[in-house]
């Protein structure tokens, strides 16, 4: 993978920049900021996080073992008291809530994990320190022909440094 | 996590998700929050000597446990028929401090209630540990303690099933999905920061063990996309956890049938106490921390007052729930009932009551007075106050109900003994030791977050450009 970074100080430097790269379709754009900056949502116009489908699915899994893992046991070890029915929903819907946000929350994050592509062993390229402090990276995966109609875009926006990578 | 300024198709500024009223403005630049958010990490002589003070604490509750398993559970002031006692008592307590985290990290984020920007991570951490000495308390209070396995469901050679209709069986369910889900939480919402500190440090050892945390965390927006998916969804849940937990504490009384517990008041009075205990803790934790680590300008008068008002909040619905038990117990007709509010609060256990009352009812009134509220040394002595009312409100539930049941015969006392009170205190030691060293490996303010808060910098002069993404004139 090759490309070129540009670190920008300011914020809307670096928006400008990721517009006119992302109006030139120079390759793929990927955005280093220090908290998230919704002013780059609307540039990039990425997807909804998919994070959501595995919330959903895992939740309904859970509830489900939830109530099953009580129904289960109780059938097991039948108590009858009182000719009341030995697997009893009401009481069962604490286990199955609490089964649900457990096995829901932890696939939730585990999405994350996943669809973010972390834990990351390396770095890879594009990434510097500066990212987490203040400073904002525009990274460009681009072909060799491109690379520096790239460097010029993101010098033309005041990049305070502007670097090939591969 | 926070998103902050994002700009509408329409030009109209979108409110930042949580920190729409915040305001730091003291905080100039990122490097600033860095510098100084980061510099609370230095150790410092008067934190070792709490450190110390904490460790001692939970040594002597370490000597008093074992007292008390040589000796038995009698070494505890366990008499009939008094059997559940200050463990249950502190037990609830302990649980009651820790929904205040959840509460404000997860519930407040989600209602956009700003001020909880600057004091989230520290309730989260204090969440974490609460639940961690709440979990010890049931174990201590058993007379076999290392059988406590046997309330959890897994394949077992006894094929003996805990019994999924017990109050026992759903608290054990309830705790350890709070404490995981808690523990996520703050995790989770650690991992910008802690890449910050990799970033940062020089010392190879502790760089090694935060880039191990940090998961290799690289800021990037595709990160940022699911991770605040991801933090949105993770409150969404926690917010009926937090309901859920101290409801689910609240059913081992309300399913029992000594008189003042069979009540369905129990679930809403439980959570609002919990909450209410909570913020209080906040208070004692947050406002030492504030002066000592000089956060004055993250941890601004205006959030102190708006949790104050949360607390006043709190302290009314309490009070509300206290007069209320004392309406159904009027209304039932029920002499068992009537007798035993009226030796509550004017019989046996009147002082123990009204150490309740005043603390939890009468004293968080003086938030009336926005002077008071914005008083830190107010603040912190009030909090005190709480945490003392909010104790003495699960001993008032606890122990007047189990001395003075149905039968006249059958009433007692109640006299815990230096094992009781050396636990209770260990408790505390131990709560405090896991903060103390938590404050000093992780950030106790969220860096990332309250960068939203801060400006970024600008090179052009504010205005929005034709076309352009970038919000004018908000910055």
């Amino acid at each position: 993978m090759q490309g070129v970074l540009g670190v920008f100080h300011e914020l809307d430097s670096a928006v400008h920049a990721v517009e006119e790269l992302t109006r030139g379709k120079y390759g793929e754009l990927t955005v280093f900021t220090p908290t998230p900056r919704h002013e780059f949502d609307d540039v990039l116009a990425r997807p909804k996080s998919a994070v959501r489908k595995f919330t959903l699915a895992f939740a309904l899994l859970g509830v489900t073992f939830g109530y099953w893992i009580a129904i289960w046991i109780s059938d097991y070890w039948p108590l009858v008291v009182g000719g009341k029915p030995v697997a009893s929903w009401v009481p069962y819907t604490i286990l199955g809530f609490e089964v649900m946000v457990l096995v829901g929350g932890l696939a939730t994050v585990f999405a994350m994990f996943a669809l973010a592509r972390i834990p990351r062993l390396t770095m890879t390229v594009g990434y510097d320190p500066r990212f987490s402090h203040g400073d904002f990276g525009v990274w460009v995966t681009t072909t060799p022909e491109r690379t520096d109609d790239v460097i010029k875009i993101l010098t033309k926006h005041e990049a305070g440094e502007v670097r090939r990578e591969r | 996590m926070a998103t902050s300024a994002a700009p509408h198709p329409d030009g109209v500024m979108r409110p930042n998700v949580p920190s729409a009223t915040v305001r730091l403005p003291a905080v100039k630049s990122y490097e600033q929050v860095d510098r100084e958010i980061i510099g609370t990490l230095n150790p410092t002589l008067g934190w070792f000597a709490a450190l110390g003070i904490a460790i001692l604490c939970l040594l002597v509750g370490i000597l008093s446990w074992t007292y008390q398993i040589h000796e038995g559970l009698g070494a505890a002031g366990y008499r009939p028929p008094v059997m559940w006692g200050v463990y249950i008592i502190s037990f609830v307590f302990w649980v009651g401090i820790g929904h205040a985290g959840t509460l404000i990290s997860a519930i407040l984020y989600l209602f956009r209630a700003g001020f909880r920007t600057s004091i989230y991570r520290l309730s989260e951490a204090m969440t974490v540990f609460a639940v961690m000495t709440a979990g010890l308390f049931p174990i201590l209070h058993l007379g076999r303690p290392w059988k406590f396995f046997w309330l959890i469901a897994y394949p077992n050679w006894r094929l003996i099933w805990p019994n999924p209709k017990s109050p026992l069986v759903w608290d054990v369910f309830a705790i350890l999905t709070y404490l995981t889900i808690s523990s996520t939480f703050l995790y989770v919402g650690l991992i910008p920061d802690v890449a910050v500190l990799r970033d940062r440090e020089t010392n190879p050892v502790r760089k090694a063990i935060y880039a191990t945390l940090a998961l290799g965390w690289r800021n990037s927006d595709n990160e940022w996309r699911h991770f605040t998916r991801a933090y949105l969804f993770l409150a969404a849940f926690a917010t009926p956890l937090v309901l859920s937990v101290h409801s689910v504490v609240s059913f081992d009384f309300a399913m029992g049938l000594p008189p003042g517990w069979h009540t369905t008041i129990f679930p809403p009075y439980f959570v609002a106490g919990a909450i209410f205990s909570g913020i209080g803790m906040v208070f004692t934790i947050a406002l030492p921390i504030r002066r000592f680590f000089k956060l004055q300008h993250y941890i601004t008068l205006n959030d102190l007052d708006a949790a104050a008002k949360l607390c006043l909040f709190t302290s009314m619905v309490v009070g509300l729930a206290y007069l209320t038990e004392f309406q159904v117990a009027w209304m039932s007709g029920n002499p068992v009932e009537q007798e035993y509010f009226w030796n509550r609060v004017f019989g046996q256990w009147a002082w123990a009551a009204w150490i309740m009352i005043i603390c939890n009812m009468v004293l968080p009134l003086s938030l009336f007075s926005q002077k008071l509220r914005r008083n830190t040394t107010w603040l912190f002595i009030l909090s005190l106050f709480i945490n003392l009312g909010m104790w003495f409100e699960r001993f008032v539930i606890v122990v007047p109900a189990l001395s003075h049941e149905y039968e006249p015969w059958k009433w007692g006392g109640y006299h815990p003994t230096w094992v009781d009170y050396g636990i209770l205190l260990g408790s505390f030691g131990w709560f405090f030791m896991w903060f103390l060293l938590f404050i000093k490996q992780l950030p106790v303010l969220a860096i990332s977050e309250i960068k939203e808060v801060v400006p970024p910098a600008m090179r052009h002069h504010p205005g929005r450009s034709e076309g352009s993404a970038l919000p004018g004139g908000a910055h």
